[in-house]
């Protein structure tokens, strides 16, 4: 039972903070930004030699963790960063559709670059390996991996909420997230809040990227896609542009996947997906606005 | 550049087009319909070389019927629509045989376009039945074994030889590989179950899933923890599913398809142990023949690095023996080279051998050499051939 709970927790975790990494994008551009899964790739790729070899060549994965961390946080918010200046920036005016469609582009042009790069063949690095080991605790045994991952993505949302609550960087995000030209008016810097917004994101990515690496053990230009699906989901079902709604959906989805993959017969496991979008169907059914609607998407009567 | 390249190409390809068979009487030609860019690539490529090898062979002793053989290529770039236009452009180029990609749904347009032109083609390593008679027609052919026969080798083996009695069954739903293994592994299960194993339970997960937790936790469930799992997978999800089952400290004798061969992944579980591959032969240089020994000393002066898994070899076999039926047929011409295919039972290669029937052109029976990951080096300890062929029902479930 404790066990399941652990399970659903890091699933959880990782559906969170993908989907708080959309959400925050979403927030202040009224982006979709399908690039974020490509970016996670990215950052995983980004500890390894370009090759085509079959084996990977670890370069800068070969770091000690105080620095690996936080390389690949700066790697992640590097290429988000760049993609806001090089690309979204020139369609801050479009509507949301054109920006959606720039954004895959965009993924599809990240995923070439790192086939070009590496080769298509999925590699395999080992990151971190001293998370790989089990561990005892409340009488659960289970991977020191799923510990950290549970304490980090909670670390990270303190840190986040703090930050947006308690600076003035945060408040004028804040500001931008619920209505952007009124923020601009007040004398919030657009550029400064959107590239904040797109390195914070980014590093979400590197993180996830980091706890997807050392969990698979495998790299690969296409591991970003799955989890982008489910974090989108969770930012829709979570309310698009809300931040609290995207962590509590991204916690909700991974406790429903691993909640099926318990209770189902074996006949119908392969199926465990087709069954939680039933669930997220049925959410929006009864909420299409979704669970915690941001305030700044309403309809204003 | 490329784009003038490409002119030169398609003015080139009309030539040939033109005279399509003005060249057929002097030479004979394989053509290769595979992928040279995109991500099949990666799999293509190594058996595409090991071909290679088979036909410079060829041709430095004599060549075939006396005539030097030719290859053309065409890349499918990894998309199925380019595939027909691969095999459409080789078989202009008067291919007498269509060399396909290792997978059934990568490699059948090109399949089916030499299907149609009356040719033969072969699949470079696909382990699927449609890969052949079933899913293509009489004149196509799979090099490599089918993969419930992976499934069904190591369960017999496992109770054979290392004692296991508990089975599990874990199965990765993504793709007709991965259900095939344990088609196979379901096959045998029920004569083992007479001899006293037992299957004390299963589940699914799917390649991409982020995390098998649910999955282990149900493993940690059983009041014993079982002998071996059966795990029926491929790259890359297998090295996540491993992983993260040695991380739960399950520790349990791991049974795979030939699809995890390969110590290119070996970093990312460091240590590993307990762990069972098939292969048709060994890229760790302890291969029983010296001569398979000999081929991956070949292959590394070749291309640079030794085979990096098994799925090199399934090349080799396919010109080896095509090679054979032309010969014996005295012709390239199709339905007398099928014929001779069809007569080979137990034709030895060097890397075991093959059988083909006019029901199947595929392998429902092969010898495999056991590969065991011992503290993350992996080598071979055995040898193990299936009491009986894996029937008809259990191939096409």
């Amino acid at each position: 039972m404790l066990q399941t709970l652990f399970d659903a927790l890091s699933l959880g975790s990782l559906y969170a903070l993908g989907a708080l990494g959309i959400a925050l994008i979403f927030g202040v551009m009224r982006l979709v930004n399908f690039a974020h899964g490509d970016v996670i790739a990215f950052c995983v790729f980004a500890l390894l030699w370009p090759s085509t070899d079959a084996m990977a060549i670890v370069f800068a994965g070969q770091l000690p963790w105080y620095l690996l961390v936080p390389f690949v946080l700066l790697c992640g918010a590097g290429l988000s960063v760049l993609c806001e200046i090089v690309v979204f920036r020139r369609f801050r005016n479009a509507n949301p559709a054109t920006m959606m469609i720039a954004s895959f582009a965009l993924g599809f042009v990240i995923r070439y670059f790192l086939l070009m790069l590496y080769s298509s063949r999925p590699k395999s690095i080992s990151l971190l390996p001293a998370l790989s080991q089990p561990i005892e605790i409340f009488g659960a045994r289970l991977p020191l991996l799923q510990l950290i991952t549970i304490v980090a993505t909670m670390a990270i949302l303190i840190g986040l909420t703090l930050f947006l609550r308690q600076t003035r960087f945060g408040l004028e995000m804040r500001a931008a997230a619920e209505n952007f030209s009124m923020a601009r008016m007040l004398g919030v810097r657009a550029n400064r809040v959107i590239m904040g917004a797109f390195a914070l994101s980014g590093a979400l990515a590197g993180a996830i990227a980091l706890i997807f690496g050392s969990q698979t053990g495998t790299v690969d230009i296409q591991m970003g896609a799955s989890i982008m699906l489910m974090a989108f989901i969770a930012t829709v079902i979570g309310g698009l542009g809300s931040l609290g709604g995207a962590v509590l959906a991204g916690f909700l989805l991974g406790a429903a996947s691993v909640v099926m993959q318990v209770a189902l017969p074996v006949d119908a496991r392969p199926f465990r997906d087709a069954f939680v979008y039933g669930a997220v169907i049925l959410v929006l059914l009864f909420r299409p606005q979704g669970l915690i609607a941001a305030r700044g998407t309403k309809e204003r009567v | 550049m490329a784009y003038k390249m490409r002119i030169v190409a398609t003015a080139l390809a009309s030539v040939s087009l033109a005279f399509p068979a003005l060249a057929d009487d002097e030479k004979i030609v394989v053509g290769f319909a595979t992928a040279e860019s995109g991500f099949m690539e990666a799999y293509d490529k190594p058996a595409q070389e090991a071909a290679m090898i088979r036909i410079e062979e060829i041709n430095a002793a004599g060549g075939l019927l006396g005539k030097k053989i030719e290859v053309v290529k065409a890349d499918t770039k990894s998309d199925r629509a380019e595939g027909a236009k691969a095999g459409l452009s080789v078989l202009d180029e008067g291919a007498d045989l269509v060399v396909v990609s290792c997978d059934y749904d990568f490699g059948s347009p090109a399949a089916l376009a030499a299907e149609d032109a009356g040719q033969v083609s072969f699949f470079l390593c696909a382990e699927s039945v449609k890969a052949g008679i079933q899913g293509v027609g009489p004149h196509s052919f799979s090099a490599s074994v089918l993969a419930p026969v992976q499934g069904a080798t190591m369960a017999e083996w496992a109770f054979k030889e290392k004692g296991a009695k508990d089975f599990y069954r874990l199965l990765d739903t993504w793709t007709v590989y991965n259900k095939g293994i344990c088609d196979g592994f379901d096959w045998m299960m029920p004569k083992l179950e007479a001899q006293g194993a037992k299957l004390v339970g299963e589940d699914t997960f799917k390649n991409e899933d982020a995390s098998i937790a649910a999955q282990i936790t149900r493993i940690k469930t059983l009041p014993k923890e079982p002998d071996a799992i059966m795990l029926c997978t491929m790259m890359p999800g297998a090295v996540s599913a491993i992983k993260q089952l040695r991380a739960a400290g399950i520790n349990s004798m791991i049974l795979n398809g030939s699809g995890v061969d390969g110590s290119y992944w070996l970093s990312a579980v460091p240590d590993l142990s307990n762990f069972y591959v098939p292969v048709q032969g060994s890229i760790y240089g302890d291969d029983p023949s010296a001569d398979v020994n000999k081929f991956n000393t070949v292959y590394k002066e070749k291309t640079g690095a030794e085979p990096s898994s098994q799925y090199v070899y399934p090349g080799y076999v396919m010109i080896d023996v095509w090679a054979k039926a032309v010969e014996r047929a005295g012709t390239t011409e199709a339905d007398a080279v099928v014929a001779e295919l069809e007569k080979m039972k137990d034709e030895p290669t060097l890397f075991g051998t093959r059988t083909f029937t006019p029901e199947l052109h595929h392998q429902n029976k092969a010898r495999y050499l056991i590969v065991e990951t011992k503290a993350g080096k992996p080598g071979v300890v055995g040898e193990w051939t299936i009491s009986e062929p894996v029937p008809m029902e259990a191939i096409l479930k």
